[in-house]
């Protein structure tokens, strides 16, 4: 899903969600056809039962009051002989349902004499047959029809059964016993009974139809099949057998519950199709048997599944049209997007010249495409000033640069200076601050005994001070001329910086003259950190103030000189205040007593190695801390002459 | 750097507190530019909360002298820490502007 592109993520959500409702309604369709179907299976199928029922206990019925009727007759009457076979034969030949009927006499009972008689007609064919079933073969009072009714003293329905001897057919008889009183004594006189052919009762329970395959079938109270499309089972087998056979408790509480006279609509696989049906059972009000009918479940709902065929069928169709209709919408919208995705990568590796693709849909990828458009539009422009500025500035650089190498060209450079010269040592460095600075040192011989030698610093930084620096350079050497003193030199200088100087900048400056025969130091102090005089003797002292003032501040001011003797190897020691201002990242001044101590450490040494110590230790102080002021050292030790 | 500024009888107190260097004296130039500007010309800089000053600061508070006493008027510097105040004395600016121990003494002064 993560690396995938719009449209399969659009297709994916859409479609499956689509899905889902489409599966929710469909499964909510089913469910409740199917429930309304099966309510009216239930419905139709007690109403068929019932039917079916009826019509089957109407034949029962009729066929009970033939023997019941007689039965009343007989019990009064003496009729016997041709009057007797005339009304059964009548019997039979009149009622259609009736296979055949008897009159079966107890011992005696017909004439005083017979020990049995039994006249039965029947049908066989279109005739009415004749037999006597009182023969010593027959044996009826062995037979169920006879002996149930007799003991029970009341009418039954025989068990289903072939009458071997008698209608030679599988029958079911009802059977009512007849009494007569004879000398007081009423005793039963016999068995009146009609049979009826149970192929005949099977027509009537096979016109049941359902659907295709379902059917009906009677159990008897016993729960032998009575009747049922499969044949075999009718006689032979029991709906508990059946049961006992499938392994089927279900069955078994069914045939118990059909033979206590109870009806039920239930689930139920098909003895004949194997097929899931329900099946509906009721009992018969004639005789104590019961109708199961049964109606198979796919034939029935054969409606709502095609209904649901069609459905699926529809579903996948619209499924697959609107998968057309997202990739085509997807596809409208990826496609100008992968044209921008492709530009932008372009732009990306910098080149802007490529060409925004012209998307007129007026959507939103349409303003994106407009805005990329314009986006690339300005950064071209904004990349064409940063190149110009960039050229503009680099040029101020460069030229930055050069002001700095020129401003540090004016400045000495070669150490030793003056290496023929014994009486003194002189070192000196200034470490600019990045930008050009203000800072200045300077030495020179004014006369063959008198050296000159000044440190400064111009107020501020960058090209003004740079310049000032170098007027004031230029201004000393021109003014420190042979026979003049340190404080003419800086009233001159001071004069010529304070006359006109609009930009109020200034320089302090200490300028100092060394006699190199005598030792004799004479200096003026234009405002500048006052420098140490390092004693041979270890001593460390400050150079008394001139009480001077920063020159270019003030017109007219009038400089003191004043005077100190260096012995040998005494050195004085000048500095700018870059030096004791140097910071570190706390915010802390390098300071003057960090300066004392370590020209107190570094007493002793070459001049080079003593400046060269200061400033390692500056840097070990300020660490990484961005230097902000020029640092200046000038150092001259006195040899003696 | 920070500029306070308060308007007393005899005159406008600032107080600058922090470090005047090359980046921040700029603003001082300007802020005193605009009260000079104003009208204001007599200034009491308190400068008990000055850590640090650079030749520029040195720059700006003489730049504003030298506009002040075109117009009158005069800047005075009082509560100067140490280190600020040898900056001043070395350079012999003390000389040129008046340093006073205390606020109260520079607007007395004024």
């Amino acid at each position: 899903m993560k690396n995938r592109g719009l449209a399969f993520k659009l297709i994916l959500l859409v479609l499956s969600s689509v899905t889902l409702i489409f599966l929710l309604i469909f499964g909510y369709n089913y469910m409740y056809s199917r429930k309304i179907i099966i309510e009216n299976v239930e419905k139709n199928a007690m109403n068929l039962a019932r039917a079916t029922v009826n019509q089957i206990d109407i034949v029962l019925t009729s066929i009970e009051k033939v023997p019941e009727n007689l039965a009343y007759v007989l019990g009064r009457s003496l009729c016997a002989g041709e009057e007797l076979n005339d009304l059964l034969k009548y019997i039979v030949q009149n009622n259609k349902e009736i296979y055949g009927s008897t009159v079966a006499f107890e011992p005696r009972a017909y004439d005083g004499e017979k020990e049995r008689y039994a006249p039965y007609f029947y049908k066989s064919g279109d005739e009415i047959k004749y037999s006597d079933l009182g023969t010593a073969s027959y044996q009826y009072f062995f037979q169920d029809w006879y002996q149930i009714p007799k003991e029970l003293n009341r009418p039954v329905w025989t068990e289903p059964y072939f009458d071997e001897g008698g209608g030679n057919i599988i029958m079911s008889t009802y059977s009512v016993p007849f009494y007569r009183t004879v000398e007081g004594k009423k005793g039963i006189a016999g068995i009146i009974t009609s049979d009826i052919s149970l192929s005949w009762l099977q027509e009537i329970v096979a016109s049941i139809k359902i659907a295709k395959t379902g059917y009906g079938f009677l159990i008897s109270q016993n729960g032998t099949f009575v009747t049922h499309p499969k044949k075999e089972l009718v006689m032979n087998e029991t709906i508990f057998s059946q049961a006992e056979a499938r392994g089927d408790e279900e069955l078994r509480r069914i045939g118990r519950e059909m033979i206590h006279g109870e009806s039920g609509f239930v689930p139920f696989r098909s003895i004949l199709t194997g097929k899931l049906c329900w099946m509906v059972y009721a009992p018969l009000s004639s005789s104590k048997w019961s109708l199961g009918v049964l109606f198979p479940q796919d034939e029935l709902m054969a409606d709502v599944v095609r209904l649901n065929k069609i459905v699926i069928i529809l579903g996948v169709l619209g499924f697959v049209f609107l998968l057309l209709v997202i990739v085509f919408i997807a596809r409208s919208i990826t496609r100008p997007l992968s044209v921008l995705a492709g530009a932008a990568e372009d732009i990306a590796t910098g080149n802007l010249d490529v060409a925004i693709p012209e998307i007129k849909t007026g959507d939103e990828v349409g303003k994106l495409a407009q805005s990329f458009d314009y986006m690339k539009t300005s950064l071209k422009q904004y990349i064409a000033d940063l190149t110009e500025t960039t050229a503009a500035k680099e040029r101020i650089e460069s030229e930055l640069q050069i002001a700095h190498d020129i401003q540090m060209g004016i400045l000495p450079k070669i150490f030793p200076p003056f290496p023929d010269m014994p009486e003194f040592d002189l070192y000196a460095t200034i470490e600019p601050a990045r930008e050009v600075g203000g800072d200045l040192f300077d030495f020179f011989f004014l006369d063959d005994e008198h050296l000159c030698f000044n440190v400064g610093d111009v107020s501020g930084k960058g090209v003004p001070a740079s310049l000032f620096m170098a007027i004031t350079k230029t201004l000393i050497k021109t003014r420190a001329t042979k026979g003049m003193t340190p404080e003419i030199v800086l009233n001159q200088v001071n004069q010529d910086l304070s006359e006109d100087n609009p930009s109020l900048l200034f320089v302090t400056l200490f300028l100092g003259t060394l006699n190199i025969k005598d030792g004799t130091l004479e200096y003026c102090n234009g405002g500048h950190n006052p420098p140490y005089i390092i004693r041979a003797s270890g001593e460390i002292e400050a150079v008394e103030m001139t009480g001077g003032i920063a020159l270019g501040v003030m017109e007219d001011f009038s400089f003191q000189s004043k005077r100190v003797v260096l012995n040998k190897g005494d050195a004085i020691f000048i500095y700018s205040d870059g030096v004791t201002e140097a910071m570190n990242s706390k915010l802390e001044l390098f300071s003057e007593k960090r300066l004392e101590g370590e020209l107190d450490r570094l007493k002793g040494l070459p001049v080079g190695d003593i400046i060269a110590g200061v400033m390692e230790k500056i840097h070990e102080f300020s660490q990484d801390e961005p230097q902000t002021d020029d640092i200046t050292m000038l150092i001259i030790q006195y040899n003696g002459s | 750097m920070e500029l306070n500024v308060k308007n007393e009888e005899k005159g406008t107190l600032v107080a600058v507190t922090g470090r005047m260097d090359a980046v921040s004296s700029p603003e001082f130039d300007k802020e005193l530019g605009k009260l000079i500007d104003e009208g204001n010309v007599n200034f009491v800089i308190d400068l008990s909360e000055l850590d640090y000053i650079s030749s520029s600061g040195l720059r700006s508070v003489l730049a504003t002298a030298k506009k002040l006493k075109g117009k009158n008027g005069q800047i005075l510097l009082a509560s100067l820490q140490a280190v600020v105040k040898e900056v001043f004395e070395i350079s012999g600016f003390s000389t040129i502007i008046p340093i006073y121990e205390s606020v109260e003494e520079a607007m007395a002064a004024l």
